[in-house]
């Protein structure tokens, strides 16, 4: 119906399945996102050097750290998950029950965390070595 | 025990925008939502408005989101919820509200007409003049989808829906499988079509909210998978 409508339903609708759903758009646009800003700062090394130089240094701040850790945490579960509804949507579409869905949202969690924390321990470590200079 | 609903009420002649009123009463652990809003209006406050018929899941009259969750009024048990907390009930999204916890169902039933969702066989009768047969296992083949009670509880739980009303809705895919996969029907392939188009299935974004509001249990999200493969393998099995 609008925007409106849409950003209440994402926000206030209750269920597993609506969580995951707007949790794999949250990261679909985190990754996009990431994805335009990468391809721009790499066109400047041919546009304009100094500009990709200056990007580059501003990357390593432990802003842009934190959000590199997130942005694995993006890219690991918008790629788990949709490869969770590709399978049951276009392989075993008998998979899309009420607690076969629920358990599979809970699993995809899990692996994702499963993936996630040693890049996050591994990532945030360097993070700490940079700032302690 | 003592029960408080918080209700969203909106009426277009006094209020310029919809705001929540809190009501408290006594009510049974097996009183439903429905008994809940129908003592409200009869005792607390009489202009309350809500579309409610049979009062045993079987209209699709009552669907509304109690706790945000689509349900129906009529199937939704105050024992199943959390009473030691307000319960929310409002509207069903993604239709203009009409007053209340009412809203225009027109959008869905003109999505649900898109689907032409009626039996189309020109053929002639079979020689004896009476029914076309079909096996049990091809009368099972679309057995779930039959149970539909068009409340709109699926297609309002929709997000893509939420966002864009032109698409079909759950519902409607539910009532074009119902046709598509009846061995007595020849209009299957006009159906994929019209599912096949940009307000068709592949607008689904299997976020399941459509099957797990479902009154019915109808496997909602499963039969649009399976329209969704007829369309791609031009296959009916």
């Amino acid at each position: 119906m609008s925007f409106k409508t849409a950003s209440e339903g994402y926000v206030k609708y209750q269920g597993l399945g609506n969580w995951a759903f707007v949790l794999h758009r949250l990261t679909g646009l985190g990754v996009i996102l990431f994805l335009i800003i990468h391809v721009l700062d790499t066109a400047a090394v041919y546009f304009k050097p100094d500009l990709y130089v200056d990007a580059v240094s501003l990357y390593r701040s432990p802003v842009f750290g934190l959000g590199e850790i997130l942005l694995v945490l993006s890219i690991i579960y918008h790629g788990l998950n949709g490869l969770r509804v590709i399978y049951f949507d276009m392989i075993n579409p008998d998979m899309w029950t009420i607690e076969i869905n629920r358990k599979s949202v809970i699993w995809t969690w899990i692996i994702t965390l499963v993936l996630w924390l040693p890049a996050a321990v591994v990532m945030g470590s360097h993070i700490l070595e940079h700032l302690g200079g | 025990m003592q029960v408080t609903l918080k209700i969203l009420r909106y009426n277009p002649e006094k209020d310029a925008q919809p705001h929540y009123e809190r009501y408290t009463l006594d009510a049974e652990p097996t009183d439903r939502i429905l008994d809940v809003l129908e003592k409200i209006k009869a005792y607390e406050d009489g202009t309350l408005t809500f579309r409610r018929s049979c009062a045993h899941g079987v209209c699709g009259s009552c669907a509304m989101r109690i706790n945000g969750r689509n349900r129906l009024a009529c199937k939704t048990l105050l024992q199943t919820l959390d009473t030691s907390k307000e319960i929310t009930v409002e509207p069903i999204l993604g239709l203009p509200r009409v007053k209340d916890l009412i809203v225009d169902m027109t959008t869905f039933f003109d999505n649900y007409k898109k689907v032409m969702p009626y039996f189309i066989n020109d053929e002639p009768l079979p020689e004896d003049g009476r029914e076309r047969l079909q096996s049990p296992e091809e009368r099972e083949r679309f057995d779930d989808t039959t149970k539909c009670i068009l409340c709109g509880a699926c297609t309002t739980a929709c997000p893509t829906f939420w966002a864009d009303n032109s698409y079909v809705g759950p519902s409607a895919i539910v009532n074009a499988h119902r046709f598509i996969f009846d061995s007595r029907d020849r209009a299957a392939a006009e159906r994929l079509k019209i599912l096949a188009g940009e307000s068709g299935v592949f607008r689904c974004r299997t976020a399941f909210n459509c099957t797990e509001a479902c009154p019915r249990e109808i496997q909602i999200t499963k039969a649009i998978a399976e329209v969704k493969r007829a369309i791609i393998t031009g296959r009916l099995d």
